[in-house]
């Protein structure tokens, strides 16, 4: 009898152990490499330590984080995030979304376009680098080469009479800048197209035609009809386009490498080199914190700006 | 006559982007294709005025581009296998039980999305340094196989299985682990196979991790072989360009093959590595 009950009971344990037990490979990547590291980092970001301290750093309490305030490099650097996030977002946020209505139109070949518009997406980072640096850097990119073609063609029809000045292209800080954000909307515009494009295509065609009987015209219905329905799609892009955003280093990597004058290096690429080159994890894992921080300002702005919308 | 116009308006907005996203792909690679004096010449064109496979010779001849190949192969391909496992693994456990804690777990993976790797580089270090993966090309294998995303994917897909089939192979007397192998993985086909694309792409373009754990050249992936072709003195653009088109091959047959899986597995759960 005893031992009945108790296979029962072991049963029972199993029973309740198993969800655990097939939780657990994921639960311990995840507790390892991802909640310790945060954890570990903002103690790190307390003290001294450096890449090679093995034993305990000393701790100096707030030292870190009035350093790397006054560190003007990291200042630039979170300057140029929070501008390209500001910048990009609703850029892409917008591309993406007249991408999406495009191709809701009842045009040919759709399957093509949007396979032609997703390739990129495929692309690594750093391939994506390479590739905008071919065809921009140099007096003798594919981009200067087709701009004095540009310019022959015009003073050949008499519009220009100056002559031609090379682009500076990738050694102009401000050129530099604009193309980083061009090539992020080009490597990935097309992914977050498909994310608008199923929330499109899952409105009923009956409210646009309830709304073209009621005299809605095509802007009223795109802000009354279309905007509404695809919600949540919207917020989701906006939140994973901002995380992207805000952790970007590997497409400049190659593309402009941090330059000129630093004028593309953003926060990670600099905690990087902070933790790597400079050794001085105590700072770089201050600036981590300080990051953690906007980016989880950042979408919870995003998301309860959202649900309170819900309300009205 | 308005309907008309803008179909034929849109038709050619379509096709004049398709310029925008293929032209400089289209470029990348004829310019691979021509020779190092024409690749610097003052006044390029856009097909190769003679073709030629010098720069794929230099590259596959000299240096270890080989062994990066089948670095970034062997990685991408364990950590899909693994990925498949461990969160087809997790994604049963929060579709199929009813357990203490199932919400708050779910909550904590969904969260770990809002904690990017790319911010805790100096903590991650240091982690993989203790488990004494460094420069082990486990470090690039095992950590980024567990996914937020995938998780996500495989409950939601595995929700869609009848509880009857489990209970009733429970009551046959099959343990949990049977069940998993013979009933759920087979019933998860079209999920595992849009998880095991995706994995596939993000751990062959991955960047970071190798960036982070891997110290020694001859374990260098091929990302990060082609990122440190560009540096302070300039892009060595002869190699540079050969090995991107290189690069970008498996992705190309991969999306070619699985353009459903790619459009689906996006719609889905907005997958991000």
């Amino acid at each position: 009898m005893t031992t009945k009950v108790q296979s029962y009971r072991n049963y029972r344990f199993k029973q309740k152990a198993i969800p655990y037990i097939f939780l657990a490979p994921n639960l311990f990547i995840f507790s390892v490499f991802i909640i310790l590291p945060a954890i570990i980092g903002i103690l790190y970001s307390f003290t001294d330590r450096t890449l090679f301290t093995f034993g305990s750093a000393n701790f100096i309490g707030l030292q870190n984080y009035v350093k790397i305030f006054k560190d003007e490099y990291f200042i630039k650097a979170l300057k140029n995030t929070i501008g390209l996030v500001m910048v990009t977002v609703p850029l892409m946020f917008t591309v993406a979304l007249l991408l999406a209505t495009l191709l809701k139109q009842p045009i040919k070949w759709l399957g093509f376009y949007r396979s032609v518009y997703y390739w990129p997406v495929m692309i690594s980072a750093i391939v994506v680098g390479i590739i905008w640096q071919w065809i921009l850097a140099g007096n003798y990119s594919l981009f200067n080469i087709t701009l004095q073609g540009f310019h022959r063609f015009l003073s050949s029809i008499g519009l220009i009479s100056t002559p031609f000045t090379v682009s500076p292209t990738l050694s102009d800080g401000r050129f530099a800048w604009i193309s980083v954000v061009f090539a992020i909307l080009w490597s990935r515009s097309g992914y977050y197209m498909i994310i608008f494009l199923a929330a499109l295509l899952s409105i009923p065609e009956t409210l646009y035609e309830a709304a073209e009987m009621d005299g809605a015209s095509r802007f009223q219905q795109f802000r009354f009809v279309t905007i509404p329905s695809i919600k949540a799609a919207r917020v989701m892009v906006l939140i994973l386009v901002t995380m992207e955003i805000f952790k970007i280093y590997p497409l400049v990597v190659t593309f402009t490498g941090g330059g000129p004058f630093r004028a593309t290096e953003f926060t990670v690429q600099y905690i990087y080199e902070m933790a790597f080159r400079y050794y001085q994890i105590g700072q770089a894992s201050a600036m981590s914190v300080v990051m953690l921080i906007i980016v989880t300002s950042f979408s919870g702005i995003i998301f309860f700006s959202s649900k309170r919308g819900e309300n009205q | 006559m308005r309907n008309k116009r803008q179909v034929i308006t849109a038709q050619t907005i379509a096709t004049l982007l398709v310029f925008v996203f293929l032209v400089p792909v289209l470029y990348t690679i004829l310019s691979s294709f021509k020779e190092m004096a024409e690749l610097f010449s003052t006044t390029p064109t856009f097909f190769p005025k003679k073709w030629s496979f010098a720069n794929y010779i230099h590259v596959l001849s000299s240096g270890n581009y080989l062994r990066y190949i089948l670095n970034s192969l062997i990685v991408a391909t364990t950590s899909t296998i693994i990925a498949i496992v461990i969160n087809t693994m997790s994604g049963y456990a929060l579709a199929k039980f009813k357990f203490k804690g199932s919400t708050v777990i779910m909550i904590v993976i969904l969260s770990t999305i809002m904690l990017p790797l790319e911010i805790f580089m100096a903590p991650i270090f240091k982690i993989i340094t203790f488990f004494g993966m460094y420069d082990s090309l486990w470090a690039i294998i095992i950590p980024p196989a567990a996914t937020p995303t995938g998780i996500f994917l495989m409950r939601q897909y595995l929700l869609t299985i009848p509880d009857d089939i489990i209970c009733s192979a429970r009551i046959d007397g099959a343990s949990e682990w049977k069940i998993f192998t013979k009933i759920i993985i087979p019933n998860a086909k079209p999920a595992i196979a849009t998880l095991a694309i995706f994995s596939f792409m993000w751990r062959w373009n991955d960047y970071i991790w190798p960036l982070i754990s891997i110290f020694s050249p001859e374990k260098y992936t091929l990302q990060l072989a082609i990122a440190n072709l560009t540096g302070e003195f300039g892009t060595d653009y002869t190699s540079a360009l050969a090995i991107s088109v290189f690069s970008m091959i498996p992705m190309l047959i991969i999306f070619i093959l699985f353009q459903k899986q790619f459009i689906q597995g996006t719609v889905e759960s907005g997958m991000k590595g």
